[in-house]
């Protein structure tokens, strides 16, 4: 079958299952085989002007603010503590493709050990999870889980001016050593998940996740391209149901085979990131904010090296308050910020800085119908737009 | 009349009664039964794709009550005033308990929070519409239905949970016990339609009659 007919054959199941699923009940999801199979979905729609800094893109071609997406999660029950999960996607009604795909286990019933494996969640961090547009206040994400820096895992650069000469324009890197320009990575993805095993022990208020996979935070893979895993960990506390606090850390190697091939010899090259994040809830309000510490060991092809790790910082706080039922406010500050290096123009960040400040309202029409709406401004150290402002606009209905 | 959606409870089931025949004379009477559900109903929550492990145990709302109330009577039976109560709708190991409340018009229902977690009740229904925001265990949040009608009850935090309140313009309703059985005193002579609400449907309407000299009837019902 075509991809195009494949998309839109899936576009239109969802359809079939959405408009299929309202008439339930009791607003549950659509099960089969008295329950053992269960479809959830989500579709959602964002649209905004011409982000022409780049500001919102998640690939040269994709921007997160004008995106059709259709979802499908699907559980099968195959016995008792043993499941197994899938979610397929199809952006702007593009073929469909595997977002996660694992098996979930519980071999012990009486012991708070739960095993993942396959195309799990990330454990790093708190937004990847809840990244769905019913749990996501604003339209946008945080920089940190989508901004593309000026870094590439699939190529590496001349050395520090060429890189530096990079900032601002994660869309489209060009390396002199690489034949194409091609999109630069995240801090951490918030749009893909990563393959291996990850295992939870304990439960709330005190649960430690464990995954050793196969990418890195700002390349999850489905196939491993670098013999190198990803070991990752996140310590959940929540000290009362108002708090909840998470520390997180991995430790990955970053380039693919096929980069480190074009170097004069054999160098590492990794990402560690560090994370905390916080979730203050009470009333009608939540405040949500997490710090995310990246530092890149990245060779290069000339003979002038980036002896120190490169460092990013990205953190963000946002808030959002329901004044009516239905009906709320929120806002998000965001910020992005890079070390430095030494360069013939001097000491300069390795990619421009970034602020983003978001504010919006969101309606929902009934329980599983949600509007939003909000502005945008994004300000930049540098590239070829430095600053703008968009008007945002969402639906999302999920089953 | 039978209801494809309990939207149309508010208008059909309450809102007509008033339009039919003569005020009613004589003793009061009782109709009960039993409600047998044969149909298989579980609470399935959405597949948690993006979770890190299996849910916590979360307790099985009890589906298999309905509620019997009279859809259309002589005027004169709903001449009596309402009580003004308080009822409770409690949440407690992610779940609603009971799965459906019955009330009058006028009733404040409680929400206690017994879960270690926080919840967040609300409700987007027409007939009334409110958010009681997050509280912990140990504390309560009220909210009084004046408007007859259905009342979709849920958890903004947790999607699985979620209850029915059926707010009635009257007093003729009861709610099965676990046995199915069902009993509504005081009912006024004359002809009336009896209707069975289980689980978010009208599942079905019988003609029922309460004799001037009052006494007990009876009248079962099969929900499959």
């Amino acid at each position: 079958m075509p991809s195009s007919a494949l998309a839109v054959s899936a576009v239109a199941l969802a359809f079939g299952l959405l408009t299929g699923a309202a008439p339930t009940e009791a607003g549950d999801s659509v099960v089969f085989f008295g329950g053992r199979l269960r479809l959830g979905g989500e579709v959602s729609g964002t649209i905004a002007p011409e982000d022409e800094g780049y500001f919102n893109y998640t690939s040269y071609q994709d921007s997160s603010l004008r995106l059709w997406r259709f979802g499908l999660a699907v559980e099968v029950q195959l016995a008792p503590g043993t499941a197994l999960l899938a979610e397929l996607r199809s952006d702007n009604l593009s073929t469909p493709r595997l977002y996660a795909a694992y098996l979930r286990l519980r071999p012990w019933s009486h012991r708070n050990l739960d095993v993942q494996a396959g195309l799990v969640p990330p454990v790093f961090g708190a937004y990847p999870r809840r990244r769905y547009a019913y749990d996501n206040p604003l339209p946008s994400q945080p920089l940190a889980y989508q901004y593309l820096t000026a870094l590439r895992a699939d190529a590496v650069p001349h050395g520090a001016e060429e890189l530096v000469g990079q900032r601002g324009r994660g869309w489209l890197v060009r390396y002199a050593s690489a034949g194409e320009p091609a999109p630069g990575v995240p801090l951490v993805s918030g749009d893909r998940w990563d393959t291996g095993v990850q295992l939870r022990l304990g439960r709330e208020p005190l649960a430690l996740h464990l995954a050793v996979t196969q990418g890195s935070p700002s390349r999850p893979r489905v196939a491993d391209d670098n013999r190198g895993k990803q070991l990752s960990g996140r310590l959940a506390w929540r000290p009362s149901p108002a708090l909840s606090l998470g520390v997180s850390g991995a430790r990955a190697d970053f380039l693919s085979q096929d980069a480190t091939r074009a170097l004069p010899d054999a160098r590492s090259s990794w990402q560690e990131a560090l994370g905390v994040d916080l979730e203050l809830s009470r009333g009608h309000g939540i405040v949500r904010g997490e710090l995310v510490f990246c530092r890149y060991r990245i060779p290069t092809v000339g003979e002038t090296r980036i002896e120190a790790p490169l460092g990013a910082w990205g953190a963000f706080a946002e808030v959002r308050y329901k004044l009516r039922p239905g009906f709320s406010l929120a806002a998000r500050l965001d910020h992005l910020s890079f070390s430095t290096l030494h360069t013939s123009l001097g000491r300069r960040s390795w990619d421009a800085p970034v602020t983003r400040v978001e504010v919006g309202a969101g309606y929902a029409i009934r329980r599983q119908v949600l509007l939003k709406a909000s502005w945008q401004h994004n300000s930049r150290d540098g590239g070829r737009v430095s600053s703008n402002d968009l008007a945002v606009g969402q639906v999302s209905l999920w089953f | 009349m039978v209801l494809g959606r309990p939207a149309r409870l508010s208008h059909a089931g309450l809102g007509c009664l008033l339009a039919l025949a003569a005020p009613a004379r004589g003793a009061d009477g009782t109709i009960a039964g039993k409600v047998e559900v044969r149909r298989e109903s579980v609470a399935h929550a959405r597949p948690a794709v993006a979770d890190l492990g299996m849910p916590p145990p979360r307790e099985k709302p009890d589906r298999g009550r309905s509620v019997v109330y009279l859809e259309t009577a002589p005027q004169g039976a709903f001449e009596r005033p309402l009580p003004q109560s308080h009822a409770r709708l409690d949440q407690r190991d992610e779940a609603f308990a009971p799965y459906v409340l019955a009330i009058a018009a006028g009733t404040t229902v409680d929400f206690p929070n017994n879960d270690r977690t926080y919840h967040n009740v609300f409700s987007l229904s027409k007939t009334r519409r409110f958010d009681l925001g997050r509280y912990p265990r140990g504390e309560s949040r009220s909210v009084r239905f004046d408007q007859p009608g259905v009342v979709r009850v849920f958890c903004e935090i947790h999607s699985h949970m979620n209850a029915f309140i059926l707010v009635f313009a009257h007093r003729y309703f009861a709610t099965t016990d676990s046995a199915g059985r069902y009993r509504i005193e005081g009912v006024p002579p004359g002809h009336y339609t009896l209707a069975v609400w289980n689980d978010g449907k009208l599942r079905a309407t019988r003609g029922v009659s309460v004799p001037e000299i009052g006494g007990a009837v009876e009248q079962d019902f099969v929900v499959e």
